[in-house]
């Protein structure tokens, strides 16, 4: 097979690829000048069959890398692939991971615990990138427990160094309702289920926004909060046919998973909306319950800045309002009332307002206060630590000691 | 009162150690005796720890009396000086009806360096739960011997190789290794952690080893505190990104790592708080 070129001696084209016992070179056939030689050749040697071969392969790249370096940088990459990232997270996790492996700590891990590192990676690349993943996909995804990956992910958080930003819950809202079912037109759901993804998403936000500025949503997981609210906010966008839908159904015809606290930030979530609506004019007319309420979501979300600032009395302030039309009943003392609905309670995250723990003071003794470790202790309290000897003997007749 | 609120809370040449025993603190400013947000002692006193721990003693008796009444007057002014933690937070002033949840102050905690200026001292002060020390009894121990010929003790070398030691008083658990090591939980200040180290070592005497008393050591010291307002985790981790981990998904506190001095804490959103380092 002729290569092409010239050759610099006789001008001639005639170049041949002609072997030297083992070295490849390039030799001009009329003259017989060496053109070059050793060539990095990019075909198999067998000429004939003039395959490509990729760079990480002929060049021993990977081989530098250990195997279970390997395997662990093919599994980020196939997650990567999963979640269907950008390509950048991609790169970032796998020197992540490399980085991970290469310190002490990790290199001794268990291979459970080394899987779950490129999970980590990737989940911190997510993260760092604001992209919303939460733990328990990438758990899910790596068939893993959520304590073994904390573990890992705060580990490997500390060692590296790196800082990640919190879950922003807007993004989550908007790839959670992603798959949401009921915004296609599946064939086993009546028609008025159907709803506009647009004004789901909008309205979800909404009401995961109203829940954060009501205590609901610090310290707790946002999964269940933003299920919650997708549920209210299908309910409300057409209340009539949808108020006797029950949440674990709505779960199920939209695809969703229903987390068990979901039941409960939904009450919270009613119940801080009833009590906004006690504040609007128009609605105080009615006695509106858990269900009821629904119907007007739309309004007092519009109304919301307003209808907390009423609702909801700070601590130690007193929040005599400016002259609005809905004021109606007087706010309540701050420190009472609890009975009336409309009484406003402080704005106070639900653990404060129902302790479940009785708030144990243990008030230190004179005695405990006046310890100097120094004193001197006494035979007798010591004695009574110590078993009789016929105890002894009783004990060594009983117990076999190993 | 109004004399407290014209003086500023730190008048550098008042807070001496000696000075601070003289029976004319009750004209100064409540806030005096309280450092920073956090130590119960004057911010100078970097050094002399020990001068203060003698200090603190003495001045216990006196200082209950007074504190009660300084707690409530610090509170109401806590209530509307941001602290440390929050950003974004409502201050509610404290319900009425809870007295100061913490009597005179039981330690002193090491001192920090402020991140607020001195003057927002808030007078809450964290009361300890727990302190970890370890002491070297010097010799080896046989654990079965131990674990037969005493009363308190747990041995059971399948699951861990220690033997497990209690006593009444102070209320702690030991932790007594075969090499002579020991590790004392469970007590509520470094003296009692001191003396029941000791009743420990004792026991260990007396069951026939020639215990000795070397190296004792605080490991750890736990305290909880309530800053009394509701807190903005998500604001806090924004604000003090390089410090703050906040993993709703994993845990509802925010953990803070304080790098001077090397204190974590646990920040909850009801507002109490677990410092332990």
């Amino acid at each position: 097979m002729a290569a092409r070129g010239r050759c610099p001696e006789c001008g001639s084209e005639a170049l041949v690829e002609d072997s030297h016992y083992a070295q490849q070179q390039l030799v001009c056939a009329s003259c017989g000048c060496v053109v070059s030689e050793g060539l990095l050749t990019t075909t198999y040697t067998e000429e004939e069959q003039l395959r490509e071969v990729a760079y990480s392969q002929s060049t021993g790249q990977k081989e530098q890398l250990s195997r279970c370096l390997q395997r662990g940088i093919r599994r980020v990459q196939d997650l990567c692939k999963v979640l269907q990232l950008p390509g950048a997270f991609e790169e970032t996790s796998v020197s992540y991971f490399q980085r991970a492996l290469q310190h002490p700590r990790f290199h001794l891990l268990s291979l459970e615990k080394k899987e779950l590192l490129g999970g980590c990676c990737v989940f911190v690349t997510c993260r760092q990138h604001n992209w919303p993943l939460t733990m328990g996909t990438i758990c899910s995804l790596l068939y893993a427990k959520q304590e073994l990956f904390a573990g890992v992910f705060l580990s490997l958080q500390k060692e590296l160094g790196l800082s990640v930003p919190a879950l922003s819950l807007a993004d989550l809202v908007k790839t959670h309702l992603n798959g949401f079912r009921l915004c296609q037109r599946p064939a086993d759901v009546p028609a008025p289920f159907v709803e506009d993804k647009e004004q789901l998403v909008t309205r979800t936000l909404q009401l995961v926004e109203l829940a954060g500025e009501t205590w609901l949503v610090t310290g707790r997981h946002p999964l269940p909060i933003v299920t919650a609210a997708a549920f209210l906010a299908w309910q409300s966008l057409r209340p009539c046919p949808r108020l006797s839908c029950s949440l674990a159904r709505f779960c199920q015809l939209a695809d969703l998973d229903l987390p068990p606290p979901a039941r409960l930030r939904l009450s919270e979530l009613l119940d801080v909306l009833l009590r906004m609506a006690s504040q609007l004019a128009w609605l105080r007319v009615f006695r509106l319950d858990k269900k009821s309420v629904v119907k007007h979501v739309g309004d007092l979300l519009q109304h919301r800045i307003f209808l907390l600032r009423n609702a909801f009395c700070q601590e130690g302030e007193e929040e005599r309002g400016e002259a609005d039309p809905g004021q109606g009943p007087p706010p309540a003392q701050q420190k009472g009332h609890p009975s009336e609905r409309s009484g406003r309670r402080p704005l106070l995250p639900p653990c404060l307002l129902k302790p479940r723990k009785r708030l144990r003071t243990a008030a230190p003794s004179a005695w405990e206060a006046a310890v100097t470790g120094d004193e001197p202790i006494s035979d007798g309290e010591i004695e009574q630590y110590l078993r009789s000897p016929e105890e002894i003997r009783a004990f060594r007749r009983a117990k076999a000691w190993q | 009162m109004d004399q407290n609120n014209s003086l500023p809370p730190y008048a550098p040449g008042l807070a001496s150690p000696q000075g601070a025993m003289t029976p004319g603190i009750p004209i100064f400013s409540p806030m005096m005796p309280y450092g920073t947000g956090l130590t119960p002692q004057p911010v100078q006193s970097t050094n002399s720890l020990s001068l203060l721990e003698e200090q603190q003693r003495q001045q216990q008796q006196q200082q209950a009396a007074q504190q009660a009444t300084a707690q409530q007057a610090t509170q109401g002014t806590s209530g509307q000086t941001p602290q440390l933690f929050h950003s974004q937070t409502l201050t509610t002033a404290p319900l009425p009806g809870t007295t100061p949840l913490y009597p005179s102050p039981m330690t002193p905690m090491t001192p920090i360096t402020p991140a607020t200026p001195a003057s927002e001292s808030s007078g809450i002060v964290p009361q300890l739960q727990n302190i970890v020390s370890t002491v070297n009894l010097g010799c080896k121990l046989d654990l079965k011997t131990i674990a037969l010929r005493a009363r308190n003790a747990e041995y059971n070398p399948k699951r861990f190789a220690a033997v497990i030691m209690r006593i009444r008083e102070p209320r702690t658990t030991a932790l007594i290794f075969s090499s002579g090591k020991m590790v004392c939980t469970g007590a509520k200040s470094e003296e009692q952690s001191r003396l029941a180290a000791r009743k420990y070592a004792r026991v260990v005497q007396k069951l026939g080893f020639p215990a000795k008393f070397l190296d004792f050591k605080i490991q750890n010291m736990v305290g909880s505190c309530d800053v009394k307002f509701p807190i903005r985790l998500e604001g806090l981790v924004l604000t003090h990104q390089q410090f703050s981990s906040y993993e709703p998904e994993l845990f509802p506190g925010l953990i803070y790592r304080m790098i001077k001095p090397r204190i974590v804490l646990l920040i909850f959103v009801s507002g109490k708080v677990v410092l332990t380092g």
